[in-house]
């Protein structure tokens, strides 16, 4: 009996002796602060940071906001209580979370901004794809697609907006709509499909499609109403080419209605790239050492860091998809997990 | 006042609802360039399907002087467990049944199921437990979201069976057949609320539940069944909104329920149950698309828009307070 109690402690104790090695090398837990879990990119991001921190060493946990900003507040408060190596921000709203990442950033946790900038108050850094940029990507491939049909830029343009209480929506738009407004021959029609939902922008295309049915192009700002649109084209006894159709966040249904052609240019926000850019940081960040201005290169794309009075903040290109460049696995709609590994940056 | 007059006045406000239809209707052709087109009317029409279907089975529980808030997620979750079933993209497993058109009954199947499972549990709850309907049915609006976040991953199901998106895309005198479907639900639940015992039964109850009881009226098992059938109706709008939509999204009919609830008071019944005509729903839910169609033409900045559906479901139902009180001064 003796000696198989011996056995026994014996086979935990190497058991413990495996396990160990595998909890020095995490180097803390970093929480990630998801606006919701009711988007592909989101859920995306969370697979990509997890992925992208383990390969620098850090753990993850992450903490759903169901798109309520004073839940996400309460969840800073709680987060800080940990004393976490650092906090990733996708914030619900821009403005209203400035009190939480003060006391964050007081308390020593360094806090990131994904995807969603803060200028309003400093951060540890912030890694973004810029949604404003967006809407100027999205504006540029609709003067390509406009002047492809007329031989200029003219025509009708219907913009189906998200949620219109939603920053995300509103900063592209606001890009969408900056860039364009340098041709009068363009007209923007712009209705929001409200909580994001599908079914509210298949409706909102019924209804333009008959009263201005001389719509050129279609922009809705998220793959999944585009896929609501198609839907309505569809039943309205459309095929694919009969109006062109643009989105943007580059989810895996934009990118199949591509490939089915009725969709012309999904604009694709790099999630990949924004979440290696901040686990190529996190070491730095985490040591609050000094991150240098340049040009990084973030799974071969180029990001650029920029000191600005909000911190350090690395911007990453979205691209435009089109059939041509579809099947890149480097695009997160591909749901292809990247084949780069990340490193620290020393 | 007459009898003559008395009794036009009365069928007035009993269809009130319906001239403020086209009050509502003959306004916004007037004003709104584009809006007076057979196309618009018919997207009217198109658009009232899904929240129309859900506003039949919302209507039954509160006239029976009850509540159901579970509905909206239960229409989500029966488009999602469809959509993921049925669909070939995102993360639809693409089931193929032979013949094709065995998709069609095997999804209304799974989609009425699915709601008749949720509704049913919420009556256990409410009927045999005796818990509050409102505590039930919210905590069902919430699991039951949850759970179509959790087999969905917050991902979307895409491309569905063209056997059954055929109802999505078939047009039978204009009007697409979601939109059929929904005017048939109508008349059949206003048949079965006007003309059959349980119809009656189930006013009777929401006028006065311990005096419909002692009248020797199965009380329980008829709400039991008002639960089932809600759920198993917000099943069916769940299987129109896939339909409608090709697929189904984790956010898929976010903010019906609100939209259902405005419908149905609009449409004339008592939150307070025992009073209420399905027809009157109907009106209702198609005044309430007619002001979304007005908003999506007037072209109004984003922001602005939640505020004008606001006041206008807000005058929509003022008029209708207006109505309950020249009622009680005509008694």
């Amino acid at each position: 009996m003796k000696r198989i109690l011996l056995a026994l402690f014996g086979v935990a104790a190497l058991a413990m002796a495996m396990l160990t090695p595998a909890f020095a090398q995490s180097k803390g837990t970093v929480y990630y602060l998801v606006p919701t879990l009711l988007d592909e990119f989101q859920t995306g991001s969370i697979t990509a940071l997890e992925l992208f921190l383990k390969q620098v060493g850090y753990d993850m946990k992450t903490l759903n906001a169901d798109n309520k900003t004073d839940a996400q507040q309460s969840q800073m408060n709680d987060t800080i209580a940990l004393k976490p190596a650092a906090i990733i921000l996708a914030a619900v709203d821009f403005n209203a979370l400035k009190p939480s990442i003060e006391a964050a950033m007081a308390a020593g946790i360094p806090v990131v901004e994904f995807d969603r900038q803060i200028t309003s108050t400093p951060s540890a850094f912030t890694s973004v794809a810029g949604t404003v940029e967006i809407g100027y990507v999205a504006a540029a491939s609709a003067e390509k697609l406009l002047t492809a049909k007329y031989g200029s830029v003219k025509g009708k343009v219907l913009q189906i907006l998200g949620d219109p209480g939603d920053p995300y929506t509103l900063d592209i738009q606001k890009g969408f709509e900056e860039k364009l407004a340098a041709f009068p021959d363009v007209k923007i029609i712009s209705v929001p499909a409200m909580g994001w939902a599908a079914d509210a922008a298949g409706t909102i295309a019924n209804d333009q499609l008959v009263a201005n049915p001389d719509i050129d192009l279609i922009f809705s700002h998220a793959a999944h109403l585009s896929v609501a649109v198609v839907a309505s084209l569809e039943a309205a006894g459309k095929k694919p080419g009969d109006i062109m159709l643009m989105s943007s966040n580059g989810a895996p249904v934009g990118l199949d209605l591509i490939r089915k052609g009725w969709l012309n240019v999904e604009v694709e926000q790099p999630l990949y790239a924004q979440a290696a850019a901040v686990a190529m940081f996190m070491d730095r960040i985490v040591a609050h050492q000094e991150i240098k201005a340049g040009e990084y290169d973030v799974l071969g794309l180029k990001g650029v860091v920029t000191i600005e009075a909000w911190g350090p903040n690395i911007k990453v290109p979205g691209t435009a998809i089109d059939k041509d460049n579809v099947d890149n696995p480097a695009f997160w709609g591909n749901m292809k997990a990247p084949s780069g590994t990340v490193t620290s940056v020393p | 006042m007459t009898p003559r007059n008395r009794r036009l006045l009365e069928f007035t406000l009993d269809n009130l609802v319906w001239l403020m239809l086209l009050v509502v209707l003959a306004a916004f052709s007037l004003t709104i360039p584009n809006y007076f087109q057979i196309n618009i009317f018919t997207n009217i029409i198109e658009a009232s399907s899904v929240l129309g279907v859900m506003s039949i089975g919302l209507a039954l529980v509160i006239i029976a002087g009850h509540m159901d808030l579970s509905v909206e997620s239960v229409a989500a979750l029966s488009a999602m467990v469809m959509g993921i079933i049925f669909c070939s993209a995102g993360i639809g497993i693409g089931v193929h049944l032979t013949p094709d058109w065995l998709a069609v009954p095997a999804s209304l199947a799974l989609a009425l199921g699915a709601g008749a499972l949720i509704g049913a549990f919420n009556g256990y709850l409410i009927v045999k437990v005796k818990m509050n309907a409102f505590i039930v049915t919210l905590a069902s609006y919430i699991w039951v979201r949850g759970l179509v976040l959790a087999v969905s991953g917050g991902r979307s199901a895409q491309d569905l069976a063209p056997a059954i998106r055929f109802f999505g895309i078939q047009r039978v005198i204009g009007i697409p057949l979601t939109a059929w479907i929904a005017i048939i639900c109508y008349v059949v639940f206003s048949f079965v609320m006007a003309r059959t015992r349980f119809g009656r039964h189930l006013i009777m109850i929401g006028g006065n539940e311990a005096a419909t009881f002692r009248a020797g009226i199965r009380v329980s098992r008829i709400l039991l069944i008002a639960f089932i059938l809600a759920g198993a109706i917000a099943g069916l709008s769940g299987w129109l909104l896939a339909v409608r939509t090709s697929g189904a999204t984790a956010n898929l009919g976010i903010g019906l329920l609100f939209n259902a609830f405005a419908a149905v008071v609009i449409g004339g019944v008592s939150l307070k149950g025992g009073v209420g005509a399905l027809p009157g729903v109907y009106a209702g839910v198609l005044l309430l698309s007619a002001i979304n169609t007005a908003i999506n033409l007037m072209g109004l900045p984003a922001t602005s828009t939640q505020v004008i559906h606001g006041l206008l479901v807000l005058a929509a139902v003022l008029l209708d307070t207006f109505k309950q009180t020249i009622r009680q001064r005509l008694a």
